[in-house]
């Protein structure tokens, strides 16, 4: 069983003449281990696609089965808890608490309920090892640089083991180096701990570092590829 | 907690919001002492008597100043059901001549020796005849009188000696320090050259129950407290301390709340971002409403320190009327905390508001 599959995803903005298929009838699947590049011009529709795949956003019609359950059909605290257990997300900028250190910003998932503080800190100690933040694991956020606080919300993002990852343009505000470093590390961690992620992103560079892209236009999927410089699941 | 790591990471911030609600608050308290003080100059003397209730002239409009009881009337109050005791005092207002030619006024109370209307002295001894007073502490300390001093009170167009034989601690009336003598003494200075025409008291202190109400022959009784309400000015006194009490809640709940909202408002984004990741509205509603608690008590805490300091220092002279009592100090400093926690509901509700999908949006 895929860890997500969508089925005829539909999100309608608006109404009566006014409306818009923002995203049509698009249906995808990603495996354990798997990680798909949504790419697409602005206003295609990728991000949209994201924010419901995150629950923070209801789909207008079709199914999005997280581990084999519709989310669509969650309610408000139902969508809350989604999102804390079971989605790991990494936003594009000002993701962190500015005021808490790199440590801190990881073990905040554990105020908001549901998990075991002790294996919290054991987890953010690893992450923080395999992210290479061990050094700036005492520093406060705000004083952190762009790379670092991308490898940050990708540790936040695994702290509560979730089987599926998104990533809104990881490396929107990074230089292709930084930007190259952050992607191959959330490429590291989603084939070393075997989730799904799914990657919203312009740059094809970066694109090309995931196992499969799929291309979005005007709502729709336009072409599904394997990256040419894919090694697959190791 | 998130909350307190940001309160400490963001000290500035938020021990300035703090300095003012204490600011704010210590202005409520200090209004709130200045209500209690002037109450305790329009009448202490009265509420401390030493009955439970008080029976006026029907005329008077339950005023000291104007109440005249006949020794008919007395008589009558004192039969009346329901009255287990009854002693008759008369009050007067008079220029006091003092030390080396100085005056001064006092509220004159004119009691019956040996009557539970007679305060009992804190130092020397009660009562014992026409031409002796007892003086109340406040009087003792404006003049530096003492024990054995002695005192002039003006009858007729003259004055007449009287001996201090104790100092009693029972405040003010009308805003003058009191002074007790025999009643007799009391309708001289009153009342000098009409004999006949002499009244018995100004008012008749009870004790006895279910007397609020009681009316007589010319008279009526009502409890101490609804006497002591009728002092003339005490009402409007009141309502105006009050009012600026009220004013200085309100202002203090509208500070603490616009100051949340704006800062909610700056951390729309990082509160969306929290929320996309799994924290609920209400977690994070309760953090800020931990934040607007800590500050609200921390601000009135402080407030309460700077009162006590003020009282201690500035108004340890009897200068100004402002008293603080523990309850006073205690009831403004949880009515600022609620009304700060109350000005922060509008946060509250903008906090768990906020939709997460702003964590999507580009910085």
């Amino acid at each position: 069983m895929p860890i997500l599959e969508l089925r005829g995803v539909t999100r309608t903005f608006g109404s009566g003449s006014q409306a818009v298929d923002a995203v049509n009838d698009v249906s995808l699947t990603v495996a354990e281990g798997e990680m798909i590049a949504l790419v697409g011009p602005s206003g295609s529709g990728k991000s949209t696609l994201l924010a419901m795949v995150g629950a923070l956003l209801t789909p207008s019609a079709g199914e999005i089965l997280v581990g084999g359950v519709d989310i669509a059909r969650y309610g408000g605290s139902e969508r809350t808890r989604f999102r804390r257990d079971r989605v790991g997300f990494v936003f594009q900028g000002s993701n962190m608490v500015p005021f808490l250190t790199a440590r801190e910003n990881l073990l905040l998932v554990g105020e908001f309920g549901g998990a075991n503080r002790k294996e919290l800190r054991a987890r953010a100690d690893q992450l923080l090892q395999e992210l290479e933040l061990t050094d700036v694991a005492s520093s406060i956020a705000s004083r952190l640089s762009g790379g670092e606080r991308q490898r940050v919300a990708i540790a936040r993002a695994l702290m509560r083991d979730p089987a599926l990852l998104l990533v809104d343009e990881p490396t929107a505000s990074l230089n292709t180096e930084l930007g190259t470093k952050v992607v191959d590390a959330l490429v590291r961690e989603v084939h070393g701990r075997s989730k799904a992620c799914v990657m919203v992103t312009h740059d094809t560079r970066m694109a090309e570092r995931a196992d499969r892209i799929v291309e979005i236009r005007d709502g729709r999927i336009s072409s599904e590829d394997l990256a040419a410089t894919s090694s697959g699941a190791t | 907690m998130l909350a307190l790591t940001e309160m400490l990471r963001r000290k500035v911030q938020f021990s300035l919001v703090m300095a003012v609600v204490a600011l704010i608050a210590y202005l409520v308290l200090m209004v709130t002492g200045l209500g209690l003080g002037l109450q305790e100059k329009a009448g202490t003397a009265l509420l401390n008597l030493d009955g439970d209730y008080l029976a006026y002239a029907d005329r008077s409009n339950l005023s000291v100043i104007r109440s005249r009881l006949t020794d008919a009337q007395v008589a009558d109050i004192a039969a009346a059901p329901g009255v287990e005791a009854a002693t008759p005092i008369g009050y007067v207002a008079a220029v006091v001549e003092y030390g080396d030619d100085e005056t001064a006024t006092a509220a004159l109370i004119g009691v019956d020796p040996g009557s539970f209307a007679e305060p009992r002295p804190i130092d020397g001894g009660p009562l014992t005849g026409p031409d002796q007073v007892l003086i109340d502490r406040s009087w003792a300390s404006l003049g530096g009188t003492e024990v054995g001093d002695s005192i002039a009170l003006p009858v007729g167009f003259a004055t007449r000696e009287f001996m201090v034989v104790g100092i009693v601690d029972q405040g003010s009336f009308f805003f003058q320090p009191a002074i007790y003598l025999d009643r007799s003494a009391w309708q001289d200075v009153s009342y000098q050259g009409a004999a006949d025409q002499t009244p018995a008291a100004s008012i008749v202190v009870l004790r006895g129950s279910g007397l609020d109400g009681a009316r007589g022959e010319g008279w009526v009784a009502v409890t101490k407290q609804t006497g002591f309400d009728n002092i003339e000015g005490v009402a409007a006194q009141q309502s105006t301390v009050n009012a600026l009490r009220y004013m200085g809640l309100l202002i203090g709940a509208m500070v603490i709340g616009v100051f949340f909202y704006v800062l909610t408002i700056q951390k729309v984004a990082l509160l969306g971002i929290l929320k996309a990741i799994g924290a609920s509205g209400w977690f994070l509603a309760g953090q800020s409403l931990l934040q607007v608690f800590i500050i609200s008590v921390a601000g009135a805490g402080i407030a309460v320190g700077l009162a006590l300091l003020t009282e201690a220092t500035v108004l340890a002279s009897d200068a100004v009327p402002i008293a603080f009592t523990p309850g006073a100090m205690l009831s403004t400093a949880v009515a600022v905390a609620v009304s700060g926690v109350l000005g922060a509901a509008l946060s509250i509700r903008q906090v768990t508001s906020i939709d997460p999908i702003v964590a999507m949006q580009p910085q």
